[in-house]
Parts: structure tokens; sequence; C-alpha cells
């Protein structure tokens, strides 16, 4: 056992929930969710989130429009749907339970 | 000092340094890859690529001249290669096998995966296929080595397995490889040096398999000094290589940028497993197949709103909705029409390349060495290679969507097949000069040993030797050949009455030069063997000839000449060859049609000269069609004739027909009379039958004068004999 993939596979099973969480706030441009979650201490590779957004996407939790930007072309701005938006609580609540049985495991010992 | 180049990303103009392009360009294709499997792949690709569209816009912004490799590295250290997404990845793996077995490095590789057969690239020799074997079977790698050597045909499964087989190296790895040209190492296309890279080898080894074939080419056909190859081998290499060599060199492309020499050499991993490699593999054909689909629809649209563009401006001259019709048929009708054309052109010309191909052999025995050899591989190479090559080219290159934009190849296709036809002319022209001059006719008598016999059997000399046909090929008058000798079977044998009391036999000799002179000397250095053994007549069923006697229609007659009341017989086995006639005084006619000779002459059976020509023993001339006619031809007869004395009994039919069919039976009867008189008279009363002969040979042609003269008579009679007439029996005598 590998402690580092061990270490990634937890980070990358609540990923797609603080993305969803961070959209929720507002509409997003990829490199800001980056940026807040590296000030969150939580490292990921840009180029891992395209693919989870995208993937976010066809499932039709999220929609984007077209930004015009000053700098170079065009940006994609995500925002949460009413679906993804029953995705997220239903997240929210299964990472709410969890949490509390990993607190009450893990500060039993 | 760096290049910079100017590069237009995601919608805006990009200085960037060559390197770093390729850098960029590396990057995206190993993305590409990597999401080859992703559903939304092209989308995730995009977004990055703005992405960094965008931070090479920052940076220039912050006052950079142009993005390095630095700058490059950085971007791709913030995005993550997917070696980094990788790591992820393979800990899911691991995650929901569930198992314990994951190793970090490939030495347990088949225990990770199963145990599969691998190409062994770490401990190989030549490219691994032995010790991949003896690893998946758990053996040491020599026993597998020496057991392929052993068996000869382990050369040709070595070969199959290690291109079908992946090597566990690039599964480690991950390296992807493409077959490309290596314009570096290369001695005329780089094909075997791109092959080297591709096979990890020397370079030298694929050069060895395209040399030494050809080399052996010149050594006569698969054979090298003491090494003989195998048959598959000779025949599957030869110059055969050559065009092979050809057909790679256009269709690998070459190893250009610096992207396309890793990919080459399989450095710089892209990709982190074999399995992705075939999904992005397929990925590829199913864009290709959706492309063209699209294509084929956009296509189609455009064609078909421009036929209905045509259709209506037709339509407007017409004004009928036919006209429209007419004109789509027509069109699709032309179309289909130039479809086939060009199919059959493409059939022929393949067929063609097999033809001569299978003639190539008989060169020597034809052509002059010199100019009419050069031409003839000229013929062979630029008239009927050049375009089977092309065409094999330009199908592979549709098929695989490699446009051509090198307008230099198309046009030299075209010079060298101009050159080819160029060849093919002058070399007929050529050929046809040394046929010009036919050589004159003496005919020599050959000396027989006991010309008094009773009879006299020709048969045919050494049988074995022409009856092996061993070759694939057969073209007339070739019978077969060997290396240095060929066979002719221009051989005829005709039966002649003779004027003295015994045997005579006479051979012509003949043939075809470029001079008469020459003709005449070539004729007769023929060597033709006839000889008496005994009651035998023994003659050669071909005539041979070598390389240096070019063949010039070499032909021998043999003129058999028999006394009368002597018997002459021809053994079946002369028959047997298609090479040989017999023809004799039963028809003179040189242009008669060769194939109808076995019914006017039969093999095996003794035949006696009388005075007036030949005859079996039971009496029937030689040469009489209508006597070997067989029974149901008869019975056919028989009942043809019954119907026209029925016709005339009811003689309520007076047409032409009937007229001339009465005419003909009684001209027959009489014709069988006169044969039976000749049969119990000959012996006896030569002379009374020749006036009856000629007496009736009167009365025939009085017959047929009348004859004649009712078909006139008829002609004018028949529209008014037409009434009445039952439709059936007309239809029966036309």
């Amino acid at each position: 056992m590998n402690i580092d993939n061990t270490a990634s596979q937890m980070r990358k099973g609540v990923l797609e929930f603080c993305i969803l969480s961070i959209i929720k706030l507002g509409e997003a441009y990829p490199s800001d969710i980056i940026d807040k979650m590296k000030s969150a201490n939580l490292h990921i590779l840009e180029g891992t989130l395209y693919p989870l957004l995208t993937r976010l996407k066809n499932a039709e939790f999220l929609t984007y429009r077209w930004v015009e930007s000053n700098s170079g072309p065009p940006r994609k701005y995500f925002s949460l749907t009413e679906k993804g938006a029953t995705f997220y609580s239903e997240l929210e609540s299964t990472w709410l339970e969890l949490a509390n049985a990993v607190e009450a495991i893990t500060s039993k010992q | 000092m760096k290049k910079v180049i100017n590069i237009n990303f995601q919608g805006s103009v990009v200085p960037i340094e060559e390197s770093s392009y390729e850098l960029l360009q590396q990057y995206i294709e190993s993305l590409r890859v990597y999401f080859a499997n992703e559903e939304g792949k092209d989308e995730i690709i995009n977004d990055i690529e703005s992405r960094i569209s965008e931070l090479f816009q920052e940076k220039l912004k912050s006052g950079s001249t142009c993005i390095t490799d630095e700058d490059v590295n950085v971007i791709f250290q913030n995005m993550g290669r997917p070696e980094d997404f990788e790591e992820a990845e393979v800990g899911e793996k691991t995650m929901s096998e569930g198992a314990g077995t994951y190793t970090d490095t490939g030495s347990a590789r088949f225990s990770l995966k199963g145990k599969r057969l691998y190409r062994d690239e770490n401990h190989k020799i030549l490219g691994g296929v032995c010790s991949g074997i003896a690893a998946y079977l758990g053996i040491d790698p020599v026993i597998v080595r020496v057991l392929f050597i052993i068996s000869g045909i382990g050369f040709l499964a070595y070969i199959l397995l290690w291109i079908f087989v992946p090597g566990s190296n690039v599964l480690v790895n991950g390296a992807r490889k493409r077959l490309y040209r290596n314009p570096d190492a290369k001695i005329i296309g780089g094909v075997c040096s791109g092959m080297g890279s591709y096979f990890n080898v020397n370079p030298w080894i694929p050069r060895a398999f395209f040399l030494i074939p050809f080399i052996s080419f010149f050594f006569r056909w698969g054979h090298f000094g003491p090494l003989t190859f195998p048959n598959f081998l000779s025949f599957s290499f030869s110059p055969g290589t050559l065009i092979i060599y050809i057909i790679l060199w256009l269709v690998i492309p070459e190893a250009l940028t610096t992207s396309e020499k890793l990919e080459m050499k399989g450095e710089k991993v892209d990709l982190n497993s074999i399995k992705n490699s075939v999904v992005q593999e397929m990925e590829g054909v199913r864009e290709r197949v959706t492309k063209m689909s699209q294509d084929a629809g956009s296509r189609a649209r455009e064609k078909s709103g421009d036929m209905g563009r045509e259709v209506k401006y037709a339509a407007k001259k017409t004004t009928g909705a036919i006209g429209n019709i007419i004109v789509t048929l027509f069109k699709i009708f032309a179309y289909f029409i130039l479809g086939c054309i060009a199919l059959a052109l493409i059939v022929a010309l393949f067929s063609l390349a097999i033809v001569s191909i299978g003639l190539f052999p008989l060169k020597d025995f034809v052509l002059n060495d010199g100019w009419q050899s050069v031409l003839a591989w000229g013929t062979l190479i630029f008239f009927i290679g050049v375009p089977v090559v092309g065409i094999i080219t330009f199908i592979i290159r549709r098929i695989a969507r490699i446009k051509s934009h090198n307008r230099v190849i198309r046009y030299s296709f075209l010079g060298l097949w101009f050159l080819g036809i160029i060849c093919f002319v002058s070399l007929l022209i050529s050929t046809a000069g040394d046929f010009r001059r036919t050589s004159s006719a003496n005919e020599q008598m050959i000396r027989l040993d006991s010309p008094q016999v009773a009879s006299l059997e020709v048969n045919s000399l050494d049988y074995n030797r022409y009856n092996r046909n061993n070759s694939w090929f057969r073209l007339e008058p070739f019978a077969t050949f060997d290396d240095d000798t060929a066979y002719i079977g221009n051989v005829r044998l005709r039966v002649e009455k003779a004027v003295a009391d015994s045997f005579q036999v006479g051979v012509m000799k003949m043939c075809n030069g470029k001079t008469r002179r020459y003709a005449d000397t070539l004729a007769s250095l023929i060597n033709y063997n006839v000889f008496q053994r005994d009651s035998f007549l023994m003659i050669d069923r071909a005539i041979a000839i070598n390389t240096t006697d070019k063949f010039r229609n070499q032909n021998v007659m043999v003129v058999v000449y028999v006394p009368v009341g002597k018997h002459i017989k021809i053994n079946k086995n002369l028959r047997n060859s298609r090479n040989i006639r017999v023809e004799g005084p039963w028809h003179d006619d040189n242009w008669y049609d060769w194939d109808d000779d076995n019914y006017y002459f039969q093999y095996g059976v003794e035949y006696i000269m009388q005075e007036d020509g030949l005859y079996t023993l039971s009496g029937i001339r030689a040469g009489d069609y209508e006597k070997y006619q067989n029974d149901w031809q008869s019975e056919q007869d028989e009942r043809r004739n019954n119907n026209h004395r029925n016709s005339n009994d009811d003689s309520y039919r007076y047409d032409q027909q009937t007229e001339v069919d009465s005419l003909r039976i009684i001209k027959e009867k009489e014709m069988e009379e006169i044969q039976k008189s000749v049969d119990s008279l000959k012996s006896v009363k030569e002379k009374q039958i020749m006036k009856m002969r000629d007496s009736l040979r009167q009365a025939k042609e009085k017959l047929e004068q009348k004859l004649e003269k009712l078909n006139d008579n008829a002609i004018s009679e028949q529209a008014s004999y037409r009434k009445g007439i039952p439709e059936n029996s007309f239809i029966m005598h036309i």
C-alpha cells in the first residue's frame, strides 16, 4: 500500500463535491476554482479539473456561458443547474453523514 | 539562438520558439491520447488549449517577446502532464480491484495483468519473441530459441509474432511508437531505418530482409550460391521486395518534426498503457468513419444540389418533369458506366501484370540481349509496375486519408509510365522486325532403316520429357521450358500417298527471322529427331531451342509418304499433346481450324492407303466428317428425314425449305450408294468407279443447277403458298 495513492484517492473522492460547492456560490471560471481550492490548501492540477467539469456538464449538473475576455480567447463560466443543485444537496448530506461517521470512529481511538 | 515561429493558437497569434512549439504539440498530442476514452475528449482538449492560450497572452502582455521552453514547461507543470493524472488513476485501479498485488515497477507485470503473452524486450536477442514465449511458459528462453531455429517455419512465425505480440517494454515504458521513415539514417528512402527504430533493432536487419532475396533474384530465382531458400521465400520475395519497398516508401510518412522523430523512436512517454493506444487508434478509426460519412453526406448534398439546379435548368428548358427524370437517369447511367470502365481498366492492368510476370521467364528465348532485354525490363517496370504501384498507393492513401500535396510524385509517376509506353512500343516494333521474313521451304528426306514394312506406327519420342507440365502458366506454342531450354510444340504431321512402293519420310524445317538468310540458317539449326525403329516411326513431340538460338516461330512438318496398300497408325500419345497436328490428303485447307482435326482423323486407329486416299480398315474414308458423327447425330438426321417425308406425303408444303431439304436427301442417298459401290468394287474395277464418279458428279452438278432454279422459283412462290401452312412445321425447318 502506498500512502500517496491512498491520500490522492481520498482527495479525489471529495473533489467533485468541492467543485460543485464553489460553483454553487456563483458563476466560476476554472482558474478561479483552482485558486480557491489552492487557498483552501487543496491542490489540484488544472489538467484534471477540465475533464471533471466536462463530465459534470455532460451529466447536466453544470451549464456554462461564454464571456469575452481581454486576455486571450473567450472564457467559459460555469454555473449550477437545478439538477446540479439537487445532486449537490444529496452529496452534501452524504458528506455530512460520512464526516460524522469518520469523526465518531476516529475520535474513539 | 533559437528560431521563433508564429502560430495561430486558439484564435490568437502567438510568437513561440520552435522547440517550444514542438513541446506544445507533443503535450497536446499526449493529452489527446490520454483522454482518448473520455466522452467529451475534444471539449476537454479545447478547454485546456484555450487556457494555455490565455496564459500565453498573459505572458506576452507582461513583456515577453515570445514563448520559451521554460514558459511552456511552467504551464505544463501547472496544468499537469498525463503521467501526473495517471498517478491517481493507478491508485484508483488498486482500490477498485481491492487486491494487494500492486507493485510499482514492471518486474511483476505478469502477475498484475494476469498471464499474457508479451515480447520480452529486456532479454531480447532479435525481437524478444522467444524470451516472451519462455516467460509465458515459464521455461528457459534458450529452449524456445533452439526449437525456433530447428524448425524452418519458425522464421515466418517469428516475424508474425514479432509484429502482433506487443512488446512488454513498450507496455512498461508506455512509449507510443509509430512507423515513420527515418530521414536521418536513410540510404534510399529511410524505410528500413524507420522499421529498425520501430522494431527497436539495427536498421541493417530490415535492410537484409529486403536485400538478400533481391540478390538471390539475380542468382536465378531463390538460389543464392550454396544457399537455397525455401519455396515460400523465393516466391514471396524476389523482385517483390522492391515493389514492397516502393509502396512502403510512399505510404509511410517521413519523420520530419522533432515530435515525429520522438514518436518514431518511441521515446518520451506520451501514454501510459498500450491499452490507451489501442483505444486511441480505435477512436481515430471512429473519427475517420464519422468524418467520412459526414464528408460523403455533404458531398452528396452538394452533388444533389448541383444536380437539382441543373435539373431545374433543364426543366425550364424542356418545361416537363420527364426531362428531369431523363437527365437524372442519364447521369446515373453515365456514372455507372464510368465506374465500370475504371474497374475494368484496373482489372485489366492487374491481369496484364500477372501475365507479364508469367511470361517473363520466356524473355531470354525470344529477345536478344542488349537493347531488347533493356526494353523488356523497362516495359515490365514502367509500363506495368508503375501503374500497379500507383494504384495500390492511391488506394492505401485514400483509406488512410493521407493527403497527397506532392505533385512531384504524381508527375513523376506519369512520366515514368510514358517512358514505359515508349519501351513497350519500341519492344513490339523491334520484336516484330525479328519475325519479318520466313525461311524458304525445303524438304529433307529421312533415310529409313526398313522402308518396306507393311505398316508404320508414328510414335512419340521421349514421352516423359515433355509431359511434366511444371509451369503454372502456359503459352502456346511453348510446351514447357527449363532455364536454358524451351520446347516449342510447333510440329505438324502430314500423311501423303507415296509414289514409290516403300515408306518415305520427309522433314520440313521452317523459321522466321530478320532476313531470309538468317531465317534459313536458323531453320537449319533446328534440332529435330525422326527415326525408324522396326515398325515404329519415332518423332519428337516438340522442338528444343536454347537461349542463343532464339524463338523465331520455328516449326517442323513431318510428312509420311504411305505406299498404296500399306498401313499407317498415329499413336494416341501424339494426340494428348496439344502441340502436334495431323493433316493429310483429306483436307488441304491450311486456314482450317486446327481444333477440328481430331474429328477428321482418329488416333490409335490403323488406316490403309488406297489409290484415292486413306481409309480405315472398316472402310471409312479418313476425314469423312459425316461418318464420324455419333448415334445421336444420325438419329437426329433420321428424324429430320422422316419429317421431310411426312411433309412430302401430305403434300401441302411446297415452300423453299422442303424443296431444298428433299433434294439434299436424294443427293445424300446417291452419295451413300456411290460410297457403297466403291467399297465393294474398289479393288477390281477402279476405272469404272472413276467413270461413275465422273458421271455422278455431272449429275450432281445438274441437280445443283436444278436446285438453284427451284430456289428462285420458291422465293417467288413463297408468298402465295404461305397461307395454310401449320406454323410449327415451318419453324421446324428453319
